[in-house]
């Protein structure tokens, strides 16, 4: 079964081919460069285009950003101005139904397809702070995103990152690139999984001499 | 029905009689002094007593937490030493299963029992910010509290406030305090929601909120007339049901 490391985005030498799409947060300036410098196709949600313009003052022209999109209602009005004049596609998507971040993720999409590009992941800059609902929201696009594409969606921000695992598949994590903090998780968002692990202290593993799921270190 | 003013324990001359619980979390200053004076228990979960030393340098002893819990492992030593010399609780709970903030909740509830207090609210700083997983756990200890206790479980960090509502029963959520910020939400974090909502500018009718298929974020209060207040927002759930909320700047 194929491995996917999860951090193999922030590594230089890292073999996954990326796309990116900032959101609208505070960009980490170590991984915007490794993944930047990486990244096939790179994208703003709306207010992600404030960040980017903030960050690369005084070499903006080497950083633009082959699309932004969303309602505007938070791109600030002078670099919405700024990336216009200098070309880059700005595509309004007003529906208010879809969260920017997961219009930004279909026209991501779509342009892979168009541009018939060999992509392993794409890769999110922002989503996992600030606003609570914004939080929430990024989760609900990795559910959006599933039915959208294959492609694995991986979320940055801070020193935390996301991945939605699908479901009926066994997945294999490789966790040996080195930038892996101590901590791990599985959380059930959308509701109850019946899972399994191997490879964590604390596994999940059906325990049938106890009849039921159990999570414990090996016994 | 009884009405709940979530951003009440914010506001001086509110109602609610509240305890408070610090979480690991960088400490809103603005919150703390109104949080602090009016709580009747005040805590900290481990590393939480870190912000609270730190915030309160130059003063120290007018801000001593009536417990610290925890396994101990994010407390600096210092601080620890300082609060121990100072005859706080020191509750020492290595239940590797559950989480210093869950564990602070049991020990609050038996307090409160303990000390026969009346008490509307238990209020929460931090815990919506910082480590994603730790985040995550949070939502899991409003899971567990509302097996612990009826009461609220509010929790607060930086502009958003997040509260799980029961099921089975309608909410009426008082949001006209002045302290509202513009954005509120509903999401089933648990399992899908069948939910019946009113006072939103889009209010759910019977209808099934689910990740993957509706969740509400970014929505908003309707429209009232500015002479009169906003009406309560009334919710209706069939399971735990997140709302969370933004908090004008004070």
């Amino acid at each position: 079964m194929d491995e996917f490391a999860p951090l193999d985005c922030l590594l230089p030498s890292g073999k996954q081919k990326i796309c990116l799409v900032i959101l609208n947060q505070p960009i980490d300036e170590r991984y915007f460069h490794v993944l930047w410098s990486k990244a096939k196709i790179r994208a703003c949600a709306d207010g992600g285009a404030n960040h980017l313009y903030r960050l690369t003052e005084g070499r903006r022209e080497s950083f633009l950003p082959d699309y932004i999109n969303g309602d505007f209602d938070s791109i600030l009005p002078e670099v919405k101005a700024f990336y216009t004049q200098k070309k880059c596609k700005l595509m309004e998507t007003p529906d208010q139904d879809l969260t920017d971040f997961t219009k930004c993720l279909a026209i991501m999409v779509e342009e892979i397809k168009a541009q018939k590009l060999q992509i392993d992941t794409i890769v999110t800059l922002g989503g996992l702070g600030g606003r609570f609902d914004q939080i929430m929201a990024t989760l609900e696009t990795l559910f959006h995103a599933q039915k959208m594409t294959d492609l694995p969606v991986v979320v940055l921000q801070d020193r935390s990152l996301a991945v939605l695992l699908q479901e009926g598949r066994q997945h294999h994590l490789n966790v040996n690139t080195g930038l892996e903090g101590k901590w791990c998780s599985l959380v059930p968002v959308g509701s109850t999984c019946l899972t399994t692990t191997s490879g964590l202290k604390w596994n999940l593993v059906w325990a049938p001499q106890r009849s039921r799921w159990w999570s414990g270190p090996p016994e």
